[in-house]
């Protein structure tokens, strides 16, 4: 019982950092590994979800139908999101080497040029 | 012939074209690449138009791999399920995208910035976020919308700006997603479904604290896409750094397609469940929408970058059209349709004119070129019209939008949400005018300089062109006659009033869906008459006309106060910092008013 809160606690702890990681950041890099960390709460969240105390892998060839088992539909949820946060992460990141060698800066703060 | 097994195909052709051009695009060179290309978007026009004839009277639902629901009646697999806002939603898509790409003609010379497979899955994506009835399915057209546009939007990776316009867009709406995903989780475990229909279903009348935090979350999400004010700070650098081709999509679809995604969860989902509270979740949407509007209007008559005048003219429309989401009743969300379909054609034909201007002229302030475009008249004509057409006067699809929107708030008395109309109406117009005015008239004073328009954009071609080429010209004058066109609708009004009152059934989408029973036709309502609404508009582009001529010429008295809307307040341009992080605090803050906002009155 107490587990299933605990894993929703932290994932909003693991959220709220990552929120205040992407707030405060002073390097680019630094801001998008933030972003990951923001990620990570939802995988937390996710595995919270389809959480099930005492339940087996959901593969039924080798146990009785009515066993308890864990969600399985959770994991392809995550694995979908992972899928599409590498990408972005693969993204931002290249976004970031090419703001090094075009404005030679990974400072967010020396990169504002559209401002008001 | 029944309409169903085509459902896939305006997804399912662009992906694979797309595939093939990243390929081959190097080998069978950049003529051959855009045809492709074009000749793709341009099918896909005919497949989503079959696809709204289609879907006109009776909505349909297409089963991924057979899964339709057995005699249990609960819905396992993934489904399209698709009526007509959706379906001409799609239309605009493709219509927008072929604009585009026609326009991209005289624009990339090389084929290695793969700009064609880009928009291919861009245009995919956007067809099957309107086309889909799964949550999560919703969420993976939603990232991959977002990964193309971010893409698109940093093409030009040899100036500093694009970079920086393209990574705070990808920070904000990551940020969003993370939280559509989030949502998507806590509804989940609520519910254990995330097919629209059954997740109606399942909540049916209970509410609880954690559904409303999941709507919350979601709501946020997707209202950080639709540039909702205090979530929009990314949008006025993105669009004002991307390639003109690619704002007419980001500005004309995208934005747009946020609100529909909240319409859509709200009506089929969260409708019931929150019947109690409808009014005060009005109340709070639409303020949101007139902070939205007004903030955006403010910020586009200060705004000298010609480009990001015209994505802050996005965000206070998207206030607009946040606003006929935000009454829940079917005849604003009829409106919003219109507004919708109408505006996403303006605006792309002036974001296409602002691209003529930088090929012609290779600059885009309005401060740099006081006077330069003097001659090019079929441009400045385009640009003029349109700017009217933001005004929504009276050949426009967006007054009638207009007036639904406006007549379903008078139903619940918040007509002041008109005065809200009309300044936006003003301001975002005017600014358009009085740009057209100095740039291409080179009348009165040369406009106050401000630090945006500063930025130098090195423009798409490598010479300028001393006449502006056909395949430039067409799109843009296409796209601004189309929101003209839009009111060829026969019984415009009506006709997406019906089309909402399908949108709006819960009970008649749950059984369409889950049954696959036919959706009994709603009577056509009367509607009232323009009058008003055309003599509003009319006084709106009058006075635009005004504010715009006052700000050229201007005397004393009336010269003060245009020239001080023109320099715009202080405050409201330093929030619009440049720093993302600045702008994920906003988000955060907006986050949380909203949630208080949720808890305090929708207890």
């Amino acid at each position: 019982m107490i587990l299933n809160y605990l894993a929703y606690a932290v994932a909003a702890w693991v959220f709220l950092w990552g929120l205040y990681g992407i707030v405060t950041s002073k390097n680019l890099v630094h801001q998008v590994v933030c972003v990951a960390v923001l990620q990570t709460s939802t995988y937390v969240l996710l595995l919270a979800v389809g959480f099930k105390v005492g339940g087996t892998a959901p593969v039924f060839a080798d146990i009785p139908v009515g066993t308890a088992v864990v969600d399985p539909l959770v994991q392809a949820l995550m694995l979908t999101d992972i899928v599409v946060e590498a990408t972005i992460m693969a993204l931002l990141l290249s976004m970031v080497v090419k703001s090094n060698e075009v404005a030679g800066t990974v400072d967010p703060e020396e990169l504002r040029v559209l401002t008001g | 012939m029944s309409i169903v097994p085509i459902i896939p195909l305006p997804v399912a052709v662009p992906l694979i074209v797309a595939a093939f051009l990243a390929l081959t695009g190097k080998v069978i060179g950049r003529r051959a690449s855009n045809t492709l290309a074009i000749a793709t978007a341009a099918c896909n026009i005919v497949l989503t138009l079959l696809i709204l004839r289609g879907v006109w009277t009776q909505p349909q639902v297409y089963w991924f791999g057979n899964w339709w629901p057995r005699s249990n009646g609960v819905a396992l697999g993934i489904c399209f399920s698709i009526d007509a806002i959706g379906a001409a939603l799609a239309v605009l898509t493709a219509v927008l995208t072929t604009a585009g790409l026609v326009f991209s003609w005289r624009i990339f010379e090389e084929t290695e910035n793969h700009f064609q497979p880009l928009m291919l899955i861009f245009m995919a994506a956007m067809c099957g976020f309107s086309y889909t009835g799964d949550l999560f399915n919703l969420f993976v057209f939603f990232e991959l919308m977002s990964v193309c546009a971010f893409a698109l939007c940093g093409l030009k990776t040899l100036e500093p700006a694009p970079l920086q316009g393209a990574f705070n867009f990808a920070i904000v709406n990551t940020v969003g997603a993370f939280m559509i995903v989030s949502g998507i989780g806590v509804l989940y475990a609520r519910t254990g479904a995330l097919n629209f229909a059954q997740l109606g279903l399942s909540l049916g009348n209970h509410a609880d604290a954690l559904m409303l935090f999941a709507f919350l979350l979601l709501t946020v999400g997707y209202l950080t896409k639709a540039a909702i004010v205090p979530f929009h700070f990314w949008l006025a650098d993105a669009h004002a750094v991307a390639p003109s081709p690619v704002c007419v999509l980001l500005s004309g679809v995208m934005v747009e397609l946020g609100i529909y995604a909240v319409a859509r969860l709200y009506w089929t989902v969260f409708q019931s469940a929150m019947a109690p509270h409808t009014r005060e979740l009005r109340e709070i949407l639409l303020i949101m929408a007139a902070i939205c509007a007004l903030v955006g209007g403010l910020m586009c008559y200060a705004e000298h970058h010609l480009k990001r005048l015209l994505a802050f003219s996005t965000i206070a429309h998207a206030g607009l059209m946040l606003a006929g989401v935000a009454l829940l009743t079917s005849k604003a969300l009829g409106g919003f349709i219109i507004y919708v379909l109408s505006h996403g054609a303006i605006k792309g034909g002036l974001f296409l004119c602002a691209g003529i201007v930088l090929h012609r002229l290779q600059r885009i302030g309005e401060d740099h070129l006081h006077g330069c475009g003097r001659g090019m008249w079929a441009t400045a004509a385009l640009f003029i019209v349109g700017g009217l057409g933001l005004a929504g006067i009276m050949p426009f699809g967006t007054l009638f939008g207009e007036s639904m929107i406006s007549d379903a708030a008078k139903e619940f008395h918040q007509s002041w949400f008109d005065y809200i109309f009309i300044f936006t109406e003003i301001l975002t117009a005017g600014a358009v005018l009085r740009a057209s005015f100095r740039i291409f008239f080179g009348w009165g004073e040369p406009a106050p300089i401000d630090k945006s328009s500063q930025v130098e954009e090195r423009p798409e071609t490598k010479e300028s062109y001393q006449t502006t080429p056909v395949l430039m010209f067409l799109p843009a004058a296409a796209l601004v006659l189309a929101g003209i066109a839009v009111c060829a609708i026969p019984q415009l009004r009506s006709t997406a009033e019906s089309a909402a009152q399908v949108f709006t059934n819960q009970g008649a989408y749950t059984h369409t869906v889950l049954e696959n029973a036919a959706t009994i036709a709603p009577p056509k309502a009367p509607l009232e008459p323009l009058t008003s609404s055309v003599v509003r508009s009319s006084i709106a582009g009058l006075l635009a006309l005004l504010l715009a001529l006052a700000s050229v010429f201007g005397t004393k008295p009336v010269l003060d106060l245009a020239r001080r809307l023109e320099i715009g307040s202080p405050v409201l341009r330093q929030l619009h910092s440049g720093h993302p992080g600045d702008y994920v605090a906003w988000l955060t803050f907006g986050t949380a008013c909203l949630g208080g906002f949720f808890v305090w009155f929708l207890r």
